[in-house]
């Protein structure tokens, strides 16, 4: 089975071919990130405007990639990001993918993009072992996800305010250090002393679910008091305090919950201290790391595609009238 | 020839496929559900038609100026279309669907073509309908300013969605006259696309700075 992916929820435009095994043929990703900066985040209409741009030529590139005759691909079937996501990005993706399911006459599939994240760690390790605990963080999600099989997930936990990579953004636009926030904060980090500030633990309970906003307010606050701090002590004490949230979180949901391995899915799943941070905990308890590559963190279509595999060997197809869905959350995916 | 043409721009969301001569038309009107309704309609003409998909030899596509995600949506399912199937894209515009539907309807002179931009504007643009060539560039412009140039002209037709949202302000000028046309009529885009050199289409948004405006100024709120 081979499947054409495509993914346009936020500013990365990408298609992918995913063939069974989990074998990535081809995948494209341009990202209109360099549009956005000046705004300190993305801005819709212009990630919209951007994704129509880009959209064929990427889509074209991804099958002359996987060597596809472009008229006639033999794919199996089209799946394409229908939420959650940017409204006006999601349907730039969505129109493009039903004209060319419509054009080759092959089904179309709708994929959640955060079950897409959690598809990631197979395409690099493709004998991944389940039970699998993915934590999948990025500018608009937080989540602890337990896997027992591909496409079987459950919930455990997620962010009750803002998502882990949003607060990167907002402390590196306070720090003026640009948006995204999190690979300055990443590089100064590591100059920095991360007990500078005294950050409270956020969501000290047993429970599963993370908060940052109060993290932002509280270094906010402490620096105010600090004017002989450096960025690079704000951004260690900042980084640490997220990190330490994240395994705790993580180290609580082993408690409850037999695995095999843990996984890192979102483009925060970039961060050297957090990867460092799962790699400890896993050997500490035995378990296997997946740590995908930057590419395999950050959006992309290999993981639609694959995700989209999973949904056509078991046939579910969806409709040429499907609607975009901007809050599809996770636990609503069957 | 096999061509299809893709009309969004409004909330009306339309497809018409033209096969060796034989016209058929898919309008969905004032729903705003392009995203919804467009390949379901152009599935189906291409169903009674009993044309396949690969066998267009053309799509002609509303470029705008009109609703943004209408216009992407009508533009990314020309374009992947079109590449999908080797046909070639062809572009046209709201306003000139509007002067090509305003003579079809019999309407003679001028035709002050006009599509509700919302937020108060309308894209507009002047045709001469004897030649149905454009008197001017298309632009945005506040209905107030359209009245004026109404009153600066003998006599002239209005037609499109902008015109009937504003005609309170335009249609009881001297000389002027409503036209029952409010939609750009999709058929039109066939007769006009048809000769048209193909090549790749961009938007007409007419607008390019207006989201960047809007960010700028929630930053500062
Ligand atoms: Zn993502």
């Amino acid at each position: 089975m081979r499947v054409l992916g495509i993914e346009t929820s936020c500013d990365e435009t990408a298609a992918a071919v995913v063939e069974s095994g989990w074998r990535v043929a081809s995948s494209v990703v341009e990202s209109s990130l360099e549009i956005h900066r000046d705004y300190g985040g993305v801005v819709p209409e212009l990630a919209g405007r951007a994704h129509l741009t880009t959209i064929g030529p990427v889509v074209r590139r991804a099958l002359e990639g996987a060597g596809l005759d472009p008229h006639d691909p033999a794919i199996d079937a089209v799946a394409v990001t229908s939420g959650p996501g940017l409204i006006g990005s999601l349907l730039v993706g969505l129109s493009a993918a039903k004209a060319y399911a419509l054009a080759w006459e092959r089904p179309l599939v709708a994929v959640n993009h955060l079950e897409g994240h959690l598809f990631a760690p197979l395409l690099e390790t493709p004998a991944l072992r389940f039970p699998l605990l993915t934590l999948l963080a990025s500018g608009g999600h937080t989540m602890l996800v337990l896997q027992r099989a591909p496409g079987e997930h459950q919930v455990l936990g997620e962010t009750i305010d803002d998502a882990a990579g949003e607060a990167y953004d907002k402390i590196a636009r306070w720090l003026g250090l640009g948006y995204p926030g999190g690979p300055p904060i990443d590089r100064l980090a590591r100059e920095g002393d991360a007990g500078a500030l005294r950050l409270p633990a956020s969501m000290p309970g047993p429970g599963l679910d993370f908060s940052f906003s109060g993290l932002k307010t509280a270094v906010v606050r402490q620096v105010g008091a600090r004017p002989d701090l450096g960025v690079a002590d704000v951004a260690a004490s900042f980084q640490a305090a997220v990190v330490e949230q994240l395994i705790r979180k993580l180290a609580g949901a082993l408690e409850r919950h037999e695995v095999a391995g843990l996984a890192l899915a979102g483009g925060v799943a970039a961060n050297g201290q957090l990867r460092g941070a799962v790699v400890a905990l896993a050997a500490d308890r035995g378990l296997e790391a997946h740590l995908p590559s930057r590419e395999m963190c950050t959006d992309n279509a290999a993981m639609i595609a694959a995700a989209g595999l999973a949904h056509a060997a078991r046939g579910d197809y969806a409709p040429l009238d499907l609607s975009a869905d901007p809050g599809w959350s996770l636990e609503a995916v069957r | 020839m096999r061509i299809l043409a893709i009309e969004t721009s409004t909330s009306a969301c339309a497809a018409a496929l033209e096969v060796d001569g034989v016209v058929t038309v898919e309008v969905v009107e004032g729903e705003r559900r392009h995203t919804e309704t467009l390949a379901p309609a152009i599935a189906s003409l291409l169903d009674r038609a009993g044309q396949r998909p690969r066998d267009l030899e053309r799509v002609v596509v509303d470029r705008g100026p009109g609703l943004f995600t209408g216009l992407r949506v009508g533009l990314a399912t020309a374009q992947a279309l079109a590449d999908a199937t080797g046909a070639a894209l062809v572009g046209v515009s709201s306003l000139e669907l509007l002067a090509e539907g305003a003579r079809d309807a019999g309407a003679t002179g001028t035709l002050l073509a006009l599509v509700d931009a919302r937020r108060g504007e309308v894209f507009v643009q002047g045709y001469d309908l004897a030649t149905t060539t454009p008197l001017d560039e298309p632009r945005v412009a506040r209905p107030e300013e359209v009245a004026r140039r109404v009153r600066s002209l003998a006599s002239c037709t209005l037609a499109g969605d902008g015109a009937r949202r504003y005609r309170d302000l335009l249609a009881d000028l001297p000389g002027a006259r409503l036209l029952d046309l409010a939609v750009p009529p999709v058929a039109a885009a066939l007769a006009i696309g048809r000769d048209r050199e193909p090549g790749a289409v961009a938007p007409l948004y007419l607008r390019e700075a207006d989201a960047v405006v809007n960010f700028a100024t929630r930053e500062r709120s």
